[in-house]
């Protein structure tokens, strides 16, 4: 129980990764606000909401406020902050209109930046030994590109460069910001992904692609939401309190290496 | 509150492995050794010369130089098997390019990098599937720190070849580098001291960090036993800073805005 007393928000919450957070996070003895849009997430299974759901638009300042205004009265102080609401468009910039432009940084970029604004005064009244943390969700894609993906790689980028300044400004209030930064990871996102790319490639399978993608890997998988959240919790728990400031990729090896030519 | 990552209990997360540590007698090493042992790892270090009077009785000690090939064969000669490999034996000498001399060179790169290659190759064949190696790379072998010039190289280089391990030896063998920033130990106060002004540099650096504070072994120490651990299975083939935030703020003089 390394997350004991300790009150947690995870934006996307009910999503792929947010869900494995937000439960590893309550095996580890946190209290966990798992904030998505609906109580199903991009899983949509069904099942009744957890006791920490609270519903949250990250695009929406009334939202976002109306959500810190419970974490306050439940809770009065916040010591982990996990923004890993996030959306996905699978296409070029020449394809992608204006307003889905729009719409992947309202959620990608400036809800980051929403959240973390109405959090830090809750984050400030953090006990925490370590300090509170704060962990945004980059992109390996926000260092190297993945064709067709133009607009998550520019939000990803942007989320990097957000977590190195907010890190500068809030290291001394005690709080520390991070970004976990994942490479291929078995979500629903990555499902449609490559169901985008089966049926518009090259003629092979889903499957024959998803091979070649764990093929390419050093660790030759993908990733897990669970092994994004062993890290994830690394870096909300007291262990992490030297740890700020930093862009954590954690994608099996994929991008310690060149492109894998056909040779 | 600074010592508080003592774990309590000897449970652990590396129970039933096994780990060597180079240079772990003293500084990041011994702390990286110490937080092994805590978490139930089978812990052994090398060192040069004879086991030091004052080194617990629960770390195996082998007398060993990392730069030389054949101390190296022996001492893997000496192991079974081995899960955890951590490369922290380093030298550091403070000399631009045109004060270095071929004996510098040949005592920093030998330990720093060859000492490093020489590890692996011994150990690699001896590590099963799961096994993790940690290399102990530096901030500095990504940005320079000013008169340090084959220390910053030879970190360069443990920063590739940790690349190259994990291409090369995944899936069964894991391998990340810990890139340390400022950690207090004997190398750390040499620095400061070596100025006109110990107090004011010390302050200088001191606002360089976001976290407020210099690091410590047991800041590495927290990470290294993350890597070393299953939970990190998919953690492979990159640098893992732990800086309390310095790199991520630019290097200009604090307070010039």
């Amino acid at each position: 129980m390394r997350l004991e007393g300790k009150t947690a928000l995870v934006t996307g919450g009910r999503g792929g990764i947010g869900r494995a957070i937000c439960e590893r996070f309550e095996r580890e003895g946190a209290k966990v606000f798992a904030a998505d849009l609906s109580a199903g997430g991009s899983l949509e299974r069904g099942e009744a909401p957890p006791s920490g759901f609270l519903r949250l638009d990250v695009t929406s300042e009334a939202s976002v406020k109306a959500a810190f205004d419970r974490v306050a009265e439940e809770s009065g102080a916040l010591d982990i902050l996990v923004n890993a609401a996030g959306v996905e468009i699978e296409k070029t910039i020449e394809d992608t209109s204006l307003d889905e432009w729009n719409q992947i940084f309202a959620v990608n970029v400036t809800g980051t930046f929403l959240v973390s604004k109405y959090a830090l005064p809750l984050l400030r009244q953090s006990k925490a030994a370590g300090g509170a943390s704060v962990i945004n969700f980059g992109s390996y894609d926000g260092f190297i590109a993945d064709p067709g993906l133009a607009a998550y790689c520019a939000t990803k980028g942007a989320v990097h460069a957000l977590t190195k300044a907010m890190a500068c400004d809030h290291g001394p209030e005690g709080i520390r910001v991070n970004a976990i930064c994942p490479g291929y990871v078995d979500t629903p996102m990555l499902q449609s992904f490559f169901e985008g790319e089966g049926s518009g490639g090259d003629g092979g399978t889903i499957e024959s692609l998803q091979q070649a993608v764990r093929d390419v890997h050093p660790m030759r998988t993908y990733g897990t939401p669970e092994d994004m959240a062993n890290l994830v919790n690394w870096l909300a728990s007291d262990e992490a309190r030297y740890a700020a400031g930093q862009l954590w990729v954690l994608d099996g090896g994929l991008s310690a290496q060149v492109q894998q030519m056909k040779l | 509150m600074l010592n508080d990552g003592e774990p309590v209990s000897r449970g652990g997360r590396l129970a039933g492995k096994r780990a060597l540590v180079t240079g772990g007698r003293q500084g990041i090493g011994h702390g990286i050794a110490e937080r092994f042992h805590a978490e139930g790892a089978q812990v052994a270090i090398t060192g040069r010369g004879q086991r030091p009077d004052e080194l617990p009785n629960h770390f195996q000690w082998y007398g060993s130089d990392v730069s030389d090939p054949g101390a190296v064969q022996a001492l893997a000669a000496a192991f079974d098997g081995l899960d955890i490999l951590v490369n922290n034996a380093g030298v550091q000498i403070e000399k631009t390019v045109l004060d270095t001399t071929d004996a510098d060179w040949d005592r920093l790169m030998g330990a720093n990098a060859k000492g490093v290659f020489l590890m692996c190759r011994a150990f690699i064949p001896k590590m099963s599937h799961g096994g993790s190696i940690i290399n102990i790379g530096s901030i500095s072998g990504t940005t320079a720190d000013p008169g340090l010039a084959l220390y910053n190289a030879s970190k360069a280089f443990v920063h590739g070849l940790t690349r190259s391990i994990a291409v090369d030896h995944g899936p069964a063998v894991r391998c990340n580098a810990i890139c340390p920033g400022w950690i207090m130990t004997g190398m750390a106060d040499a620095a400061f001291a070596a100025g006109g002004s110990p107090e004011a540099a010390k302050a200088d650096a001191l606002a360089r960090h976001p976290a407020g504070r210099f690091g410590e072994p047991a800041d590495i120490a927290a990470m290294a036993a993350w890597l070393a651990s299953d939970e990190a299975a998919f953690a492979t083939g990159q640098l893992f800073t732990i800086d309390g935030g310095m790199t991520a703020a630019s290097p200009l003089n604090p307070g010039l805005f």
